[in-house]
């Protein structure tokens, strides 16, 4: 019971991260039915920037990732901006598209910070908690606090203001929206640099936990996508308990499959797919692309 | 048709001497480039011309090489055996990857196999049996007698004659009937499916396809190399892979290869730099969806399109034909064709249908009609079999259809127009005739690898049947042309002649008349009565009164998705539940109606 605990718990930071991740994603799904496969590395391109900031110029941690999420959220705007002409148009080539940008970024993260990787110290040191014999990394909390703080700014943002009801508009019907006078271009930018911003916080958040190395955005990606599927591809509450739900999978196939944990994971993410394609809070939006 | 031959035989004396012109190192990229041109020609079968995102092609490739890595030196078989047994592997393993296919497709489908790329990748890494991440060294190199393939050259000349047949057999596949249904489930798999393209099986069939060649380049490889490991086969070389197809043209084998050649060759040259090549390709990626998405192979036409366009247009505009009427055919009138029986349909919270039960007899005129949002449209589903009732049954030709899948009713004699045109967008008007015209099975495509003649002829027979549709419909003149490109009223009669050329004994019209001028009605409901005349039973939902009076024998009436009224024409339109339900309020018509 110990040790099953004491997994799960492993698990959970890992999950937030993962949670973070799936949702960039569905935020740009719900708005514009579209994944993006540069999301990965975006997840990278943050992790780098802040973890840069925060190491070498001696910014404090929370302003090292404030930096990084204002840069990938630039990066986030000139991808919806070069990809707008296929909007709504033809999924399969944007999606190709992201692709494309996906490569690029990825060269680009070569070319910067070289192909080997860092170790990012953690920002709290404090010693970890013991919980009812569960030892539990102070770290960990602080992912989790900032996770759930992100999740409530965003759903805020989203049913309170103007602009969020808007993206809420056109993810429900682009040309209704149209009609109404929504600059659909607009919103789907914001939803891409959200998207890339949150992007950039799991990367940063994820720095301290993971090693930061050109392919940590793959697999993060693959894993977030996941978990965004898992939860209902565009709800945000699944996005979250997707995460989670990864992250304690995770966390247990590596402890009984040690290097195939990926193999598994990627199985009975299969599986999942096959058997209930619209995820646990699923909408029909399986046939939207 | 000869310049291109001129062309192919000229590229081919190119290809047979270039060993001569070669250093050794040389040779050497030649080799790989081949390797890869075989397996862009698989991806673009699978993603260009049938559709389906496939980002695990490069699994293919290295199941195939692995396969053979591990049965010639673990196993000691013979390089061919092994290589035969790779191929077999690798299609068991593109057979499961192309399972996910029949449940979702586009985003979905390509994060699936592109985990299942990824799961590839993980398990060579840590399997024993594989070699680990060291890889598989000491695979003996093909023997043949009298031939050293050990020598980069001679194997030169084995690669140029295993990719030419590839190329052949993909080629032949895309322009004869199977590839043709595969384009039409690309471009519209609802439609096809109406028209009885098997598209589960047709999605099975593209990834097999897809995984024979990743199987053959694979095999190639590891008798190239001789050495496998598994850096060879990660997503880097996936998108590299996904990139060559792009550049080159998806929807165009010749497209892929030159693609595979031309980025190959730029990494070649780049060889010392990679991220810059990497940093090149991935913008090229981006440009090319953008501003090309035909790709390489796409801008000879684009570039005719827009020199036409700068010398203003010539020749004539192509002109609609007079409809030539079937020859009447007697018909087994009066029994029993169609029976719908208490078909309810529910989404959500809305009731669609409510209990709406009908007979159709055959030799019959159909007419179904109602306000809009009355149940019409969802009932045409129905009975196709795209939405699979939530109460009630539907009996087609005395067999119980209900739930089966569209292209099951398609081939038991049902066809279908859609209210907003599907036609298939880049094939042209002759294709979609053809693709209804072939009702082979797909399991026939065997014939493909044992009778290639007996398809080419059947394909030559079916040109000849979509030749006398074409006339008949007066639509010769439109033949190769993009339907998308027509006028909406010829649109129209290219989906009708479509649905008919599927030759059902029930034809489903769904608004047939909708944005047509008057004396294009006036040609239609000629057009209906004839093939009506010619031994089928049609069924049309119409919203112009005159059309629906004047053509149908018996009416239907929905109101609020349940029959309110059924007749003659006279006897409808004097219905007092009809009337109310065009003209007067709720309230009373729910009185009436009950």
């Amino acid at each position: 019971m110990q040790v099953f605990l004491q997994t799960i718990v492993g698990g959970v930071s890992l999950g937030a991260v993962y949670a973070l991740v799936a949702l960039g994603f569905s935020l740009v799904y719900r708005t514009m039915g579209l994944v993006n496969f540069a999301h990965g590395n975006v997840v990278t391109v943050g992790a780098y920037l802040a973890s840069t900031f925060y190491l070498s110029t001696k910014l404090p941690f929370a302003l090292a990732m404030v930096v990084a999420i204002v840069v990938t959220g630039a990066i986030g705007l000139v991808i919806e901006r070069v990809l707008r002409p296929l909007e709504n148009k033809d999924f399969d080539l944007m999606l190709i598209g992201t692709i494309g940008f996906g490569i690029v970024l990825d060269a680009l993260i070569i070319m910067i910070w070289g192909a080997t990787g860092r170790a990012v110290p953690s920002p709290v040191q404090t010693a970890p908690i013991d919980l009812f014999g569960l030892r539990i990394r102070t770290y960990d909390l602080v992912v989790l606090a900032i996770a759930a703080l992100a999740t409530v700014l965003l759903v805020l943002f989203l049913s309170r203001t103007k602009r969020g009801a808007a993206m809420q508009a056109v993810a429900m019907d682009h040309e209704a929206a149209t009609a109404v006078g929504i600059h659909v271009g607009r919103s789907n930018a914001i939803a891409f640099m959200i998207g890339a911003g949150l992007a950039a916080l799991a990367g940063g958040l994820v720095g301290p936990l993971l090693y930061v190395s050109p392919a940590l955005g793959g697999a993060l990606g693959i894993k977030g996508f996941a978990a965004a599927i898992l939860g209902g591809f565009g709800s945000i509450p699944g996005a979250i308990l997707g995460g989670l739900a990864i992250g304690i999978l995770d966390s247990f196939t590596a402890g009984h499959f040690q290097g195939y944990s990926e193999l598994v994971t990627f199985l009975v993410f299969t599986v999942i797919i096959m058997v209930r394609p619209t995820g646990i809070f699923g909408e029909r939006t399986v046939n939207r692309a | 048709m000869r310049t291109k031959l001129l062309v192919g035989a000229a590229l081919a004396v190119v290809a047979w001497f270039l060993p001569y012109g070669l250093d050794s190192y040389a040779i050497h990229v030649v080799n790989v480039i081949l390797i890869f041109a075989i397996l862009a020609v698989g991806l673009g079968l699978v993603m260009g011309i049938a559709g389906q995102v496939n980002l695990s092609q490069v699994a293919f490739f290295g199941v195939g090489a692995y396969a053979t890595a591990i049965l010639t030196t673990h196993a000691g078989l013979g390089f061919w055996v092994s290589g035969l047994l790779a191929i077999a592997a690798t299609v068991l393993i593109g057979i499961v990857i192309g399972t996910p296919a029949l449940r979702v497709q586009s985003h979905y489908l390509g994060i699936v196999t592109l985990g299942l790329a990824l799961a590839f990748t993980n398990w060579v890494t840590n399997a024993e049996v594989a070699g680990g991440a060291e890889g598989i060294s000491g695979i003996p190199s093909p023997e043949l007698p009298g031939v050293d393939l050990s020598s980069e050259y001679l194997y030169y000349y084995l690669e140029l004659i295993v990719f030419a047949v590839a190329l052949a057999f993909g080629l032949f596949v895309v322009r004869t009937a199977l590839g043709r249904r595969m384009r039409a489930m690309r471009d519209d798999a609802l439609a096809a499916g109406a028209l009885g393209a098997e598209v589960p099986m047709l999605r099975m069939t593209a990834f097999m396809l897809a995984s024979v060649y990743g199987g053959l380049a694979g095999v190639l490889y590891a008798g190239l190399i001789r050495y496998v490991a598994p850096e060879s086969f990660n997503i880097a070389n996936m998108f590299l892979l996904l990139a060559m197809v792009i550049i080159g043209g998806r929807q165009s084998l010749i497209g892929c290869v030159v693609g595979a050649i031309s980025l190959a060759l730029v990494r070649e040259m780049l060889v010392d730099h990679p991220t810059i090549a990497q940093l090149a390709y991935g913008s090229v990626v981006v440009l090319v969806v953008v501003f090309a998405p035909t790709g390489l192979a796409g801008l000879p036409r684009r570039a005719r399109a827009y020199l036409d366009h700068r010398r203003g247009a010539r020749g004539t505009a192509a002109q609609l034909g007079a409809f030539q009427p079937y020859e009447p055919a007697a018909s087994a009138s009066g029994d029993e064709l169609l029976a719908v029986q208490g078909v309810s349909k529910q989404f959500r919270g809305l009731k669609a249908l409510d209990d709406v039960s009908l007979t159709v007899a055959a030799g019959e005129i159909r007419g179904i009609v109602g306000p809009n949002g009355s149940g019409k449209t969802t009932l045409f589903n129905v009975i196709s079999g795209l939405y699979k009732p939530t109460r009630g049954r539907v009996v087609f030709r005395g067999t119980d259809m209900t739930g089966r899948a569209p292209y099951r009713l398609a081939r038991a004699g049902m066809a279908r127009t859609f209210q907003n045109l599907r036609l298939f967008g880049d094939l042209t008007v002759e294709e979609n005739l053809l693709v209804a015209l072939d009702r082979s099975r797909t399991l026939s495509a065997w014939r493909y690898l044992l009778r290639p003649l007996n398809v080419l002829r059947r394909d030559r027979a079916l040109r000849r049947s979509a030749t006398d549709v074409l006339h008949r419909y007066g639509l010769t003149q439109f033949a190769s042309l993009a339907p998308k490109s027509l006028p909406y009223g010829i649109q129209r009669r290219v989906e009708i002649a479509r649905a008919v050329a599927a030759d059902p004994a029930l034809l489903l019209l769904d608004e047939p008349a909708a944005g047509l001028n008057g004396e294009e009605v006036r040609q239609l409901a000629e057009i209906v009565r004839s093939i009506r005349d010619s031994g089928r039973t049609v069924i049309i939902i119409e919203h112009n009164m005159g059309l629906v009076m004047s053509l149908c024998e018996q009416i239907t009436v929905l109101a609020g998705g349940r029959v309110i009224a059924e007749g003659t024409p006279s006897h409808v339109a004097g219905h007092p539940a009809v009337i109310e339900a065009y003209l007067g309020d709720t309230g009373e018509f729910e009185g009436a109606t009950r």
